[in-house]
């Protein structure tokens, strides 16, 4: 188990690397960020001195190196549109972000695995294809449509939910349905083999024998065991929401991390957009690792290769 | 799955293939909304009615034919400057599909190449390209093509190449699964035997065993292509107007939705019907050429 | 189907469809005397002197106070946080201020406080951002605890309407201590409002300054406390009005303006404004060769873009075509120019006689207004020119102009309000960082009219140089905005001409 973590780690690490190059790279995209630092309207001599200052004379590798050794210490450099620090504004945002990629968790796992495990109970009834009808068409719609849709129904012609925002826990429902629901497929693809596997196994065959009641033989015995991939895939569709937010936040209006990246594209704040593409990565990087130990440590199979 | 039909002892494997096609309704529905739409697309110049450019600001909002405002002169009515929304919807069709393709095409390329070459040499070569994978899959992608996109300025061409670019991680896993699986097989192995070149091996004995698995993928991955195109549009940073694209039609018409919801209705439906179409043949093309692989 | 299964769905949709509709949305409005309104900006900073939005003039003339106020109805200035005013010659003003005011911190107001914020934001070394409403002042001299002068660069007649709403006075200590960020973040002043909270470019709480000064012009605020909420999409910002999640919105585009006047419990007023918007074109070459340079290419976009249109079926309501680089009702601003009518056949003529006959391809730059800017893109396309349209923030434009990377681009211009058109002539013709045009005839003619007090040689030098300007085609000029406003039928709320809203003069019905 050991050396498997440390393989792992060793792989999130170098992922890790590349990637914050990757986006430290982006900057460098646009010309002369030592020009584009010190405003719009320095002197070249001001602009000699951004240039020193942050070290944009030495070589591209010593400015990854500082650059990097800055963003650890919490130092992204300060926004140009905000004209404070990048990770203070980020900061104040993150909240947001995070509830929601939660909520829409809570929500796909809360659809997903009922619906999964009713598919695997019985196959070819309706239950099995309605459930193949959520998962063809969340993968069909398009979020922004599937979003604005919401909006239209629930907000403006029922008029039962907010529609932008995020003020109250009630804010958070349209968006997280329509963020969630693109990991239902996943989820319910995974809980319906997971249990058709695990009801064809010996075990459970013996506990029905046994004549244990047929609930207690699904929750009991046979989920217990399928669920456990469903537990990583959730580490891993949370990365992916935390990307994946952006448009939702966009559709509901929500002072989120996504959003805030979004603006910070459309009005050139580059160390900003730096900032939030390295923090959604290695969201995704510690969030995989965690994923891939909980997998070892639960299926012992997977730590001999 | 059709029963055998006892007078063939034997059917051949192609009549298998056709007799499981024919009874696959999911395919059959999915192939025929896609061909209609490839149709449309093709034939856009005769098809539409209108010039879907040319905009007339004294003609502008009208509602589709089922709407109190409209008329079959408009079948789906106009958009905010006037223009005919159903000449737009044929050639959005266009666009759409191009940039599916094309992004497919240098995705697949890309993919499938790391893909066999980790899943054939192995060992060091295999653990690159997981690497890479990783890497690749962490990196966020609507915010990582906007801000390229911002970075270089949107055109056709740019959304294709940044598209192609970042979506290659699915054709890579799935072809260094499947190339896996062969490389240990007789035939391969017995090539190898008799001295024919790597090159040789890999392009007439394991392309043509993976390929099953490389058009399923090519399949999901236009639509996939598709749905990021839409997108970028409808994020304001991927095809630029006055081009029709599906995904800029919606965001054009989400400040008329409140009160003239078919704007945002017409291209959003269709853009789901044919994501819809194009997911359907992939998990048919699946379920006909290995049915015992449907989890 | 097993029933701890069923048992489990069902109370899902349970906690689903309750949480739908047994809550009830916290409700902005009359009944809590809490006016909330929106805008779609994310203001950067609350520093007035540090952005050029229209959103930021709005917050300063709520929290903070000028020297003069200029009565929105009669249109006459009233002394404000001065108590009375003269002329002392034609390059200097001299205050006598209001005593026992205070600020909102505590901090008594006086000369410091004046002296202070002038010389402050007319110092080059603190780049303030809207450098034209201060770089006419020269200093500030303190001649008394309450008395103070201001002397100017040179002759400047419009210096009073610049003093009534655009240079808001600042507390001394604390802006010494927090600088343009802290202020920027928790401004203080001595307005009918006070901020109590901030969230960065997404809520700004205001409370009614209790102790608001009797004498003021302004009035007494009547409405207790007000929230500024950004919604950065036109769509929610009409939803929530429905749904009352909000009770005033403005800049409602005409299709949903009038869909809206329809919706009962919403009153929609429109009313005209002095915003215009106009393409400008590098007929300085700053950003190299372009076609633009030729004077035939520039009539050409004038000739290609049917102005009326858009301003009948897209902007509708009031707005009118406009044919001058400023608006009609400003001081000087002559509409006796070369005009340009609609004709794309001649527009094709003219880029054929440029060397153009089959048109250019070309970008074209623009930051709000995507249906304008499209619908000129349409136009342009019908004679052969190819715009590809780069759709950016007012921010990232303004920098990519500064740049010299914007050969044409579509701009707009609200002159702050001032009634005055050395407010939008003064800013783009007279070769600073947004002039394309760089013609010293021009800008020669735009300072005798800025500097003299004579009014009818003010008006002959504008009108000169807006001669040039149309007949030169340097500009495109378009159309003028409208101001649409809808709101809650409690409110009491009117809209005024420079289409700033003043909601220290709103109240509950």
């Amino acid at each position: 188990m050991l050396a498997y973590s440390v393989k792992r780690l060793l792989l999130a690490a170098l992922v890790a690397v590349t990637v914050s190059f990757m986006s430290f790279m982006l900057l460098k995209l646009t010309g002369d960020p030592a020009a584009a630092l010190a405003g719009e309207s320095a002197t070249e001599a001001q602009i000699a001195f951004v240039r020193e200052q942050y070290g944009l004379d030495k070589p591209l590798l010593v400015q990854y190196v500082n650059w990097i050794a800055r963003a650890l210490q919490g130092d992204f450099g300060e926004s140009p549109y905000f004209k404070q620090p990048v990770s203070a504004i980020i900061t104040g945002r993150l909240g947001v972000t995070l509830t929601l990629g939660g909520c829409a968790l809570v929500f796909a796992i809360l659809l997903a695995i009922p619906m999964g495990v009713l598919a695997a109970v019985r196959p070819n009834s309706w239950i099995d294809r309605l459930a193949l009808t959520i998962s063809v068409l969340g993968q069909a719609m398009p979020s922004f449509f599937f979003g604005l849709a919401l909006i239209i129904v629930f907000g403006v012609m029922l008029r039962v939910l907010p529609i932008s925002g995020s003020d109250t826990w009630r804010h958070f429902i349209l968006p997280s349905i329509a963020l969630g629901y693109y990991a239902t497929p996943a989820f319910m693809r995974l809980t319906r083999s997971g249990m058709i596997e695990v009801l064809a196994s010996d075990y459970i065959r013996t506990a029905r024998a046994k004549g244990l009641r047929t609930g207690s033989v699904l929750f009991k015995h046979a989920l217990r065991n399928a669920i456990i991939p469903v537990v990583s895939l959730a580490a891993v569709q949370f990365g992916f929401m935390l990307g994946g937010s952006l448009i939702i936040e966009t559709v509901f209006a929500i002072n989120g991390v996504g959003f805030l990246g979004y603006q910070s594209i459309a009005r050139s704040d580059l160390p900003m957009v730096q900032a939030i593409v390295l923090m959604v990565s290695m969201f995704y990087v510690v969030l995989t690792f965690c994923a891939d130990l909980l997998n070892a440590f639960l299926d012992p199979r997977i730590r001999v290769h | 799955m059709p029963q055998p039909i006892p007078e063939i002892a034997y059917p051949s494997p192609r009549l298998i293939l056709m007799r499981r096609t024919q009874a696959h309704t999911g395919f059959l529905i999915g192939a025929a909304v896609l061909l209609v739409i490839s149709a449309t697309a093709l034939l856009a110049p005769v098809l539409a009615p209108f010039d879907p450019y040319h905009q007339d600001l004294s003609r502008r909002m009208l509602g589709p034919v089922w709407h109190e405002s409209g008329s079959w002169k408009h079948p789906l009515g106009t958009d905010n400057l006037g223009r005919d929304y159903l000449s737009r919807l044929i050639y959005g069709a266009r666009i759409s599909l191009l940039i599916g393709s094309a992004a497919m095409l240098i995705s697949g390329l890309i993919g499938t190449t790391i893909g066999v070459a980790a899943g054939y040499f192995g060992g060091r070569v295999d653990m690159v390209v997981g690497f890479l994978i990783t890497a690749r899959l962490s990196m966020p992608v609507v915010l990582v093509a906007l801000a390229v996109v911002a970075l270089i300025g949107g055109s056709l061409n740019v959304i294709i190449w940044v598209l192609g670019l970042l979506i290659w991680d699915r054709f890579a896993v799935v072809m260094r699964a499947s190339t896996q699986q062969l490389r240990e097989i007789d035939y391969v192995n017995a090539a190898k035997a008799i001295g024919c070149s790597t090159l040789r091996i890999l392009g007439s004995e394991i392309l043509p065993n993976v390929l099953n698995n490389l058009i399923v993928v090519a399949t999901l991955e236009i639509a996939h292509a598709i749905l990021l195109e839409a997108a970028l549009s409808f994020l304001g940073m991927g095809v630029q107007p006055p081009l029709p694209s599906w995904g800029l039609m919606v965001a054009e018409g989400k400040e008329f939705m409140l009160f003239s919801p078919w704007v945002i209705v017409i291209p959003g439906t269709a853009l789901s019907l044919m994501v819809l179409a194009i997911n359907l043949i992939g998990d048919g093309i699946r379920d006909i050429t290995a049915p015992e692989g449907r989890a | 189907m097993a029933p701890w299964i069923q048992r489990s769905l069902s109370a899902v949709l349970v906690v689903l469809v309750v949480a739908a509709i047994v809550a009830t949305p916290a409700m902005a409005g009359k009944k809590n005397d809490t006016l909330t309104f929106t805008w779609s900006k994310e203001l950067e900073t609350l520093d007035r002197y540090y952005n050029t939005a229209r959103e930021g003039m709005i917050v300063s003339r709520h929290i903070c106070d000028d020297l003069l106020y200029r009565d929105p109805v009669a249109m006459a200035y009233k002394p404000l946080l001065a108590k009375s005013y003269q002329w002392i010659d034609p390059k200097t003003l001299e205050f006598e201020l209001r005593q026992g005011i205070t600020f909102h911190n505590g901090e008594p107001f006086d000369a410091d406080d004046v002296v202070f914020t002038i010389n402050y934001v007319t110092n080059p070394d603190n780049k303030v951002l809207v450098q034209q409403n201060v770089d006419w002042m020269e200093r500030a001299e303190k001649k008394g605890p309450f008395t103070v002068r201001i002397h100017l660069k040179k002759e400047f007649p419009a210096a009073l309407e610049y003093l009534s709403g655009n240079v808001p006075i600042y507390p001394n200590e604390y802006y010494a201590k927090e600088g343009p960020k802290g202020f920027g973040l928790k401004p203080v002043g001595t307005g009918p409002y006070k901020v109590v909270e901030v969230e960065q470019s997404k809520r700004i709480v205001f409370k009614k300054n209790e102790t608001y000064f009797k004498e003021s012009p302004k009035g007494q605020p009547s409405i207790g406390t007000i929230v500024q909420r950004t919604i950065p999409e036109m769509t929610s910002q009409i939803a929530e009005l429905m749904t009352g999640g909000v009770d005033w919105i403005y800049m409602v585009p005409p299709d949903q303006f009038e869909n809206l006047a329809k919706v009962p419990g919403i009153t929609a007023v429109s009313g005209e404004d002095m915003r215009i918007a106009f393409l400008q074109m590098d007929a300085a070459k700053r950003c190299g060769e372009t076609p633009f340079a030729k004077l035939e290419v520039r009539r050409a976009v004038n000739h290609a873009i049917d102005r009326a249109a858009i301003a009948k079926n897209l902007v509708g309501g009031a707005s009118r075509v406009i044919d001058t680089a400023c608006f009609p009702t400003q001081f000087g601003c002559d509409q006796n120019v070369m005009k340009y009518d609609y004709n794309p056949a001649k527009a094709r003529e003219l880029l054929a006689k440029a060397g153009y006959p089959e048109g250019f391809e070309t970008d074209i730059y623009g930051y709000r207004d995507r249906t304008y800017l499209e619908a000129i893109v349409g136009y342009l396309r019908e004679v052969g020119i190819k715009a590809n349209l780069k759709f950016m923030q007012y921010s990232a434009l303004r920098d990519k102009t500064y740049a010299d990377q914007t050969p044409f681009f579509k701009m707009t211009w609200g002159s702050y309000g001032m009634n005055d058109m050395s407010a939008i002539t003064g800013h783009y013709f007279k070769f600073e960082k947004v002039d394309f045009v760089r013609d010293a005839q021009v800008r020669d003619w735009l300072i005798e009219g800025d500097t003299s007090v004579d009014p009818a040689v003010r008006k002959a030098a504008y009108a000169k140089a807006l001669k040039r300007i149309a007949e030169q085609a340097y500009w495109t000029p378009l159309f003028s905005y409208v101001a649409n406003y809808a709101f809650t039928q409690d409110l009491d709320f009117t809209p005024h001409v420079d289409a700033v809203p003043r909601f220290f003069l709103a109240k509950w019905k």
